[in-house]
């Protein structure tokens, strides 16, 4: 049965990859009672974790697409979307902050902030999503729970506030000392389900003091209350606790716990700091654009009573066809229902709605404000939102960016085309990054994604879900053509070769244009086209953007004016305006200095500060600017902007330079023109391709 | 066309040295005042200076994150472009932005010497050859002069010149010639020492040697608001 919505928890576990999340959301599907075994990631029973369900994550140990589940804990109802580490997913972690109330920062306590956290970190604090802070992995070697807190105060700027020490670490890792009760917690147990809370061992004593206060320092800010308790000595347990949720809440405050998840360690006190911490939905502004008033911005209530308002963050193509995850932020989705679609407009009558747990699912007769869940047979996209119909709000529509890396893929036999196919368009409306097309020069099916990765993965998974067999070409850049300057055409297509003959004029001139893709204005008067040929004229244009005439590739940031011409009265005709419009685009862009843009990556290299001389180097060779470097004494990161061309095979190189000790992540940042020795080299290669197709 | 009317718009060049640098070659110059008053933006002024006349400008803090000051250029950047109505500032902000490095360092983890070793990284791969150093939020306590002087040299054998942040205290006595208790004894090394003065509203920009000394040129002021000097 439902709680009220102040006993529910929309959490996310975000972190680097390795730092161990998806041990942990196993851990508290375990502790919840959801689950009945614990199976490794990378378990020798063969089952792999819960929350990985696609196969390949469980080969790889790896989460690739957010897996939604929801728990009980202290009577309190918890939605916990597992994210994935790599950057190439970010897509899945942004959509999955999108719709979080709060979320586990999971960090290793021997790797510390790693370059992901250091992006996560940033997607969280682009949703303002309040965090606590989870070090992991205690029994490893190495494990150094104070220098990670250290590091999660100078690195992201956090008001990093210890809320427990370890008994012991490494090997000797036993347990830990909570600072509010003040009691040493051990977990017993095979699976360390029993708790056994005992005194504070003689010799961490003066330590938990010393961090007890600490922590009261840091809270206090948010408690006047707690100010005063502690300077009359009279803390309680809820004092401290409240002013440490106020904090959190504000993201003035990150409360940092440690255990270790795989060793069954330190997992129910996060479970309780989740509870006792993080907000439930009421908590959280949220916000809506009115499209009936300008877009302007309205904050949604969070009532069930009040018309809907939801969002769909993941789609997915399962066995009992289209599965979409919803949260609901107003009113309340219950099957049977006719929602709207407010990017399509189309009616949608609610089918079943269900709570998902990994791949497993349970049937719920409704989705409240404030909770997640998932819907059957809707038709839409990930980030739509849906409405009834007595409002016209659409939720902040989300950044996606564009493809920058393209790949070539033949299927094996006839059989895996099909397979392919279904895979291909499966996966390109579960992830907007991911897109597919058929080149029209060759034939093949193109796959465009975000990074090596990206691509990678997809390809496998067509494999392993689909048994598409697939060969693979080598990646390519999405290289662009865009012009550089005003120039006018003015060309006239003539044909006269038997039966009806062919005539349009069109004159006019192109300009390059900054944030558009392509801008058609129509400036004829007095009819020296005729209207019912203009669209004619603006399709020949656009029939010319596919392939740019400098190197075949697609033109951007271009304006077409057109502002004179001619017909005849019986031989003008849509096609020969169409042939006209070609004529005068390729006549135009000739003078227009045409030049190739290419996608430039922002690449964030952590390194130990001895090797930041040659990582620097490193990216230096690779047409890189080196924007900033920022030392923090024994290891430094630095920003530099690199084009993706250059970055093939990057991590091989930086490993062997670094003795596999930096790593680096990459995103798109923007299109830039390439320098003309490449743009030599890239001309010099479209010649022979053009050779060879001709030979 | 843009980037010329920005340089020559520049009120920083109003310091009486109308042709390119202030300074020259080894040359040191330090922008003094109290916390909170707009020494870094000053200095972000000086290096937007520098930027669009295509110096390479390299940007030590030792007090703010990259993102800071990114921030900071930014901010500067485009208050200086709506100050003076100019669009279209992408293209002339992507080029100067492409001149600047940034190093940021602990206060503690910063030194001369591993300044030197960063700077010869630097140009030995040919990565980044600085016209002009920037170095924001070093502390001028004991064994500074040592250190300065040993930069001085790195600056004069590099072709560089120094541009230093200098915190003063309300409570600091200044010396016989006028200098603050942080630049005592230190002032001979330095061309051009400019202090910022608030005085009731207004945030004055004074010079305490070298540059503004003449009295042909007006009177600057900080604008609070914009972060910009103005007359």
């Amino acid at each position: 049965m439902e709680k009220t919505s102040e006993k529910v928890r929309n959490i996310g576990i975000s972190a680097h990859i390795d730092s161990g999340k998806t041990t942990l959301t196993e851990r508290i599907l375990f502790y919840t009672k959801r689950i009945h075994a614990i199976h490794d990631v990378k378990g020798k029973d063969g089952v792999g974790a819960t929350m990985d369900s696609m196969e390949l994550e469980k080969e790889r140990g790896i989460t690739i697409a957010s897996a939604a589940t929801y728990c009980e804990w202290q009577d309190h109802e918890i939605n916990i979307i597992d994210t994935p580490g790599h950057v190439d997913f970010t897509i899945e972690v942004e959509r999955a902050l999108k719709v979080l109330d709060g979320a586990i920062l999971v960090l290793c306590s021997v790797g510390g902030v790693q370059s992901q956290s250091i992006t996560v970190d940033q997607q969280m604090k682009r949703y303002k999503v309040p965090c606590l802070a989870f070090i992991n992995k205690c029994d490893r070697s190495g494990a150094n729970p104070s220098r990670v807190i250290e590091q999660l105060k100078t690195k992201l700027g956090h008001n990093a506030v210890a809320m427990q020490i370890p008994i012991g670490l490494e090997a000797d890792f036993e347990g830990v000392v909570d600072l509010v009760s003040m009691k040493a917690v051990y977990f017993d147990g095979i699976n360390g389900e029993n708790i056994r809370v005992e005194d504070i061992p003689e010799s961490l004593l003066s330590e938990a003091v010393g961090k007890r206060e600490e922590l009261i320092d840091v809270a206090s800010m948010f408690s006047d209350e707690l100010m005063e308790a502690a300077l009359e000595d009279n803390v309680t347990d809820e004092l401290l606790i409240s002013a440490v949720r106020r904090g959190t809440i504000a993201r003035e405050i990150t409360p940092v716990f440690i255990g270790s998840a795989y060793k069954n360690k330190g997992v129910q006190p996060i479970l309780d700091a989740v509870t006792n911490l993080l907000p439930c939905p009421s908590e959280i502004e949220n916000l809506a654009l009115d499209l009936s008033n300008n877009e302007a911005e309205v904050i949604l209530s969070n009532d069930p009573q009040k018309p809907l308002v939801a969002y769909a963050f993941k789609i997915e193509e399962g066995q009992y066809g289209q599965l979409t995850y919803v949260r609901v932020y107003q009113g309340t989705l219950a099957k049977g229902d006719t929602i709207f679609n407010i990017r399509t407009g189309k009616k949608l009558k609610v089918g079943r709605v269900a709570r998902m747990h990994a791949n497993q699912m349970e049937d719920i007769g409704k989705i409240s404000a404030g909770y997640i869940g998932a819907l059957f047979g809707i038709d839409c996209a990930s980030g739509d939102t849906f409405v009834h119909r007595d409002v016209n709000l659409t939720m902040t529509s989300m950044y996606i960016p564009e493809p920058v890396i393209s790949l070539a893929i033949i299927p094996k036999h006839s059989a895996a085309e099909v397979n392919m196919s279904k895979a291909l368009n499966r996966f390109s409306k579960e992830d907007p990054t991911f897109r597919t097309f058929v080149s029209e020069e060759t034939g093949d099916t193109i796959i465009s994604g975000m990074g090596e990765l990206h691509l990678e993965v997809y390809v496998e998974r067509m494999r392993r879900e689909y048994n598409a067999e697939v060969t693979t070409g080598t990646p390519t850049v999405s290289y662009r053509e865009t012009i550089t300057r005003l120039a006018e055409f003015n060309y006239t297509h003539k044909k006269q070769t038997g039966g009806a003959g062919q005539f349009g004029r069109v004159a006019g001139y192109m300009e390059p244009v900054i944030e558009e893709e392509f801008v058609f204005e129509n400036k004829i008067t007095g009819g020296a086209i005729p209207t019912q040929f203009i669209p004619a004229c603006e399709k020949g244009f656009r029939k010319c953007l596919g392939k740019g005439p400098k190197m075949e590739f697609p033109v951007t940031g271009l304006k077409i004016v057109i502002n004179d011409g001619q017909s005849h009265s019986v031989d003008s005709s849509e096609m020969a305006f169409q042939a006209a419009a070609r004529g005068a685009f390729l006549e135009g862009y000739a003078k227009a200095k045409p030049v190739i843009h290419e996608p430039i990556m922002k690449v964030v290299v952590e390194t130990p500060t001895e090797y930041q001389g040659a990582v620097m180097g490193s990216l230096n060779q690779r047409r890189g600017i080196i924007l900033a470097s920022q030392d923090e004494g024994y290891i430094c990161v630095i920003e530099a902007q690199i084009p993706l061309a250059e970055m093939f095979g990057y991590s091989t190189v930086l490993r062997s330079l670094t003795q596999g000790k930096a790593q680096f992540t990459m995103e798109f940042y923007i299109y830039k023109q390439v320098p003309n020795s490449v743009a030599e080299e890239l001309a010099k290669k479209a010649a022979e391709k053009k050779k060879k197709n001709v030979a | 066309m843009l980037k010329k009317e920005l340089i020559f718009r520049n009120p920083l060049r109003l310091t009486g040295h109308e042709a390119e640098d202030i300074l020259h070659s080894g040359g040191f110059g330090a922008v003094l005042a109290r916390a909170g008053l707009g020494k870094t933006a000053i200095l972000v002024q000086l290096a937007l200076d520098s930027l669009l006349r295509s110096r390479n400008v390299l940007h030590i803090s030792l007090d703010d994150s990259v993102k800071k000051v990114c921030l900071w250029y930014e901010e500067v950047f485009r208050n200086i472009a709506d100050q003076y109505n100019i669009r279209q500032i992408e293209e002339l902000w992507e080029a100067a932005v492409s001149h600047r490095l940034i190093m940021t360092f602990k206060v503690d983890g910063f030194s001369v010497p591993k300044l030197e070793e960063r700077l010869t990284d630097l140009i030995e791969q040919k990565i980044f050859l600085p016209q002009v150093i920037l170095i924001d939020g070093l502390p001028f306590d004991k064994g500074i002069r040592e250190s300065l002087t040993e930069l001085k040299k790195l600056a004069e054998n590099s072709s560089m010149h120094v541009w230093f942040t200098v915190r003063t205290h309300r409570h600091d006595e200044p010396g016989l010639d006028g200098m603050p208790a942080s630049l005592l004894h230190l002032s001979d090394l330095f061309d051009i020492i400019i202090q910022l003065q608030p005085e009731g509203k207004e945030i004055h920009v004074k010079a305490l040697k070298g540059g503004l000394e003449a009295c042909d040129y007006p009177e600057l002021l900080l604008d609070p608001s914009t972060m910009l000097v103005r007359q």
